[in-house]
């Protein structure tokens, strides 16, 4: 049919590329310690007697015992249990935004770098614009309009990123578009949608993935400092940073309230950085990044 | 005086051993750095005229015609004294004479008049409404001329809203007044201010006019008193704790053991002007049914709310008034306390039934409601409480979070249905503020208004000829708006004052309602 299948020298078989990355070490306990904390978010329900929002004021500021492995927070709610419930907070609004995010970052960047003209520039200079800010402040400004909570967090941080992928996209579709393959497909008559979706979005796919895998790791820090100024998952829903927000007024008194998820966020997104690096080293692919991953 | 300066030589000349044995006391000699209460960090100006939060240094930059004591009871200040005539139609004042502002402008009766007319513009001026005319008698007399008698008059006369302030650098200075310049009579003088972090005062050296409650009346013995703005609790008490700062204005329930347990500090507590309560929005389903409202109301358990969110400092509120005033003592049937049983029995008889996960339903919708807190710690810890006590009885409630800052705007779209808040005010006339019916959204968050309560409003604002039928008007304005629930009251914390006492005296008793200038006045640095 068209020239030789270009998805497979992209991605030269996904399985194949993880297999690489944990055969690094740090990208096996990196990768090791994701899954055990995706398992424990996935099977929170089961692996803890208690309810995330049964409040118990009487037993509140225990510190970690046999009954509750991390102690209870200031309601007398056992923090393991929050902090399980929290992975799933913090894994599922940062990994849901980053996607949107791509998938929205790739799409405009794609349709930049592949038609130009006025259409690139516009899409351009919003994005240069909104990448000259900080993400945290992007993401404030749109929660302050939007409304806190979980919607508002997840819209926040996939508007923040999207800036990064549509530039990415631009510069690799840019690229990828004088090549021989393309100018083939284009000769034996392919159409604009063709050409994109078969031969230049797969190509341009693998620096994208690992681009917004490390993005999610700071999803996850940006959810958490949402949470933490109580603008992100509203309570009773657990989330690692209005955990840590709570555990701040009372860190003298209850540390390890603030202890536990603070370790948590920083082990989970030190894991991401790292199996990011090793994924970036199996697909070799170092170059093809920017320099603001 | 010789040694003094050699001793200061010796220091700047990078001998620091003099300056190690006089320790820390000579490093800052009569000068303070105190931290002000949470709930006043961003005040944005020091105008009294146009603010409608103040800080602890609108007390030491102005002061007041009228001075107030810890029981309520009213002294002069500015004013030596004031008769009130029989029918409460006219009021005399005699000023204290030789009184002049920072910039050197005189202090008389002339100041009042032309005051009193800039004030009219103020958002607060039902405080001076009552007065129909200022009439200047002589250069130390003024008159007022009243439109109605004005039981309240001392009252707002010794309020921080009505400091008084120099009309014509007022003037002059226009919105800058407050803000890059200040002028009062007041005992400290502003040397700079900045929003949100601190204010530099420097002692004003001809004060000699403070009020009769305090013991100095000359100038401050505190020579230089810098006020810092931490929003953080545990930074504040971590600046205490390390002698970064001498005093804390106010200290949470959480810090007080931690407090405590430091030998070089002390804790001083006041009887609280605070009460925290929930709004319930009168105009929002399901909440325009009363017995909805009631249900709500008697589901708050104020007890274990002050048991373990405030660790049993403070008292529970039942009313919405702080205990101290006798607009509080209302007949106990008006009394709002928690009777979940009630609760349950009237959202039963309101036809929300209980539903398969414990939310109550009524034609197949469950009974959800939003629940607005503002972003503070404290308000958050207290609303999560509050959320699991509407749960026990059945009402599902999903909290939001505004930043302090910002939350009342968001009221103002009268789009909130149930809300955890608090205010700071001694006086029943917060009853008028937060409830009467022209001042929907904000104040009036609870969107209430009745054709009743603004006929018991308008008598108890305005129809008062004395104080105590103006106790018995407010009395009676506040047992209707408790019946009708347009609130649940939560607690009454009480103010903690927290100090290093190895850095400075506070005076034996403190003559005033709240920590201000005449506290101030008495207070010394150890050296």
């Amino acid at each position: 049919m068209t020239a030789p299948s270009p998805v497979s020298s992209a991605l030269p078989g996904g399985l194949g590329v993880l297999r690489a990355a944990f055969g690094r070490p740090s990208g096996a306990i990196a990768g090791g310690w994701l899954v055990l904390i995706v398992l424990g978010a996935i099977f929170a329900p089961l692996l803890t007697p208690y309810a995330y929002d049964a409040q118990v004021l009487k037993e509140a500021f225990q510190p970690p015992s046999l009954a509750h492995p991390l102690g209870t927070d200031e309601f007398g709610r056992d923090l393991l249990t929050r902090m399980l419930y929290g992975a799933r907070t913090s894994l599922s609004v940062s990994s849901v935004s980053i996607l949107i995010s791509v998938a929205a970052g790739m799409t405009l960047g794609a349709a930049a770098g592949y038609f130009g003209g006025f259409f690139d520039r516009a899409v351009t200079a919003v994005a240069d614009l909104t990448w000259s800010f900080p993400e945290i402040l992007i993401a404030l400004i749109l929660v302050a309009i939007i409304g806190p909570g979980v919607s508002g967090t997840m819209a926040a941080i996939a508007v923040a990123y999207l800036a990064q992928f549509a530039r990415l996209t631009r510069a690799q579709i840019m690229t990828l578009k004088a090549e021989t393959y393309v100018e083939a497909a284009r000769s034996l008559g392919a159409g604009h949608a063709h050409i994109l979706f078969r031969h230049l979005i797969p190509n341009a796919l693998a620096p994208v993935l690992v681009s917004a895998m490390l993005a999610t790791g700071d999803a996850i820090i940006l959810e958490a400092t949402l949470g933490f100024f109580g603008l992100g998952a509203q309570p009773p829903t657990p989330s690692w940073g209005s955990m840590m927000s709570s555990g701040s007024a009372l860190l003298f008194k209850a540390p390890w309230i603030i202890v536990f998820p603070g370790l948590a966020v920083a082990t989970t997104v030190i894991a991401i950085n790292l199996f990011g690096d090793a994924l970036i080293a199996a697909l070799d692919i170092r170059d093809k990044l920017g320099s603001k991953p | 005086m010789t040694s003094l300066r050699l001793r200061k030589t010796l220091a700047a000349a990078g001998i620091s051993l003099a300056a190690l044995f006089a320790g820390h006391g000579f490093a800052a000699a009569q000068e303070a750095v105190f931290v002000i209460a949470t709930n006043e960090v961003g005040a944005p100006t020091y105008n009294p005229i146009k603010a409608n939060n103040l800080n602890i240094g609108t007390t030491l930059i102005f002061d007041r015609l009228v001075s107030q004591d810890a029981d309520l009871s009213f002294h002069p200040w500015l004013a030596e004294s004031w008769e009130e005539a029989p029918d409460g139609m006219s009021w005399v004042f005699h000023l204290k004479k030789g009184v002049k502002f920072h910039n050197g402008e005189p202090f008389n009766a002339e100041t009042i008049a032309k005051w009193l007319e800039l004030f009219k513009a103020s958002e607060n001026a039902y405080m001076t409404e009552a007065i129909a005319k200022v009439e200047v008698v002589d250069e130390h007399t003024v008159k007022f001329v009243m439109s109605r008698p004005e039981p309240n008059l001392l009252y707002n006369f010794s309020s921080s809203y009505l400091s008084v302030v120099e009309p014509k650098s007022y003037q002059a200075l226009g919105d800058n007044y407050g803000v890059t310049e200040v002028y009062g009579t007041g005992p400290f003088k502003m040397e700079s201010f900045t929003v949100g972090q601190e204010t530099v005062l420097v002692r004003n050296e001809d004060y000699a006019w403070a009020s009769p409650l305090a013991k100095n009346r000359g100038p401050a013995k505190i020579a230089k008193l810098t006020l810092r703005e931490i929003a953080e609790d545990s930074t504040a008490f971590l600046e205490l704790k390390s002698g970064g700062v001498d005093l804390l204005l106010g200290v949470p329930t959480d810090f007080l053991g931690q407090v405590k347990a430091e030998t070089n500090l002390e804790v001083l507590t006041l009887p609280g002007q605070d009460v925290a309560y929930m709004p319930i929005n009168v105009t929002k389903e399901p909440f325009t049914d009363i017995k909805v409202r009631e249900a709500a109301a008697k589901a708050i358990n104020q007890k274990e709310i002050l048991e373990s969110v405030y660790g049993g400092v403070g008292e529970v509120a039942n009313t919405f008034l702080i205990s101290a005033l006798p607009e509080s003592k209302v007949d106990p049937k008006y009394q709002i306390s928690y009777d979940p049983e009630r609760s349950k029995a009237l959202l039963d008889e309101a036809g929300w039934k209980v539903g398969a996960d414990g939310v109550r339903e009524k034609d197949g919708k469950p009974l959800k409601v939003s629940l607005w807190t503002q972003s503070d710690s404290s308000f958050r810890r207290l609303t999560e409480v509050v959320q699991a006590e509407l749960k026990a009885v059945g009402i599902d409630s999903e909290i939001t979070t505004f930043d302090s800052s910002a939350i009342r705007d968001q009221y103002k779209s009268g789009n909130q249905q149930l809300a955890v808040r608090s205010y700071n005010w001694d006086n029943a006339d917060i009853i008028d503020w937060f409830f009467g019916g022209d001042r929907l959204g904000y104040p009036n968050v609870s969107m209430f208004n009745d054709p009743k309560a603004e006929e018991l409003r308008k008598v108890a604002m305005t129809g008062s000829k004395n104080m105590a039928e103006r106790v018995k008007n407010f009395t009676a304005y506040h047992e209707y708006v408790l019946s009708q629930f347009p609130m649940a009251p939560i607690y009454q914390p009480v103010t903690s004052i927290a100090y290093n006492k190895d850095r400075l005296v506070l005076p034996a008793e403190i003559h005033s309602p709240s920590v201000g200038a005449t506290v101030i006045m008495d207070m010394e640095v150890k050296e």
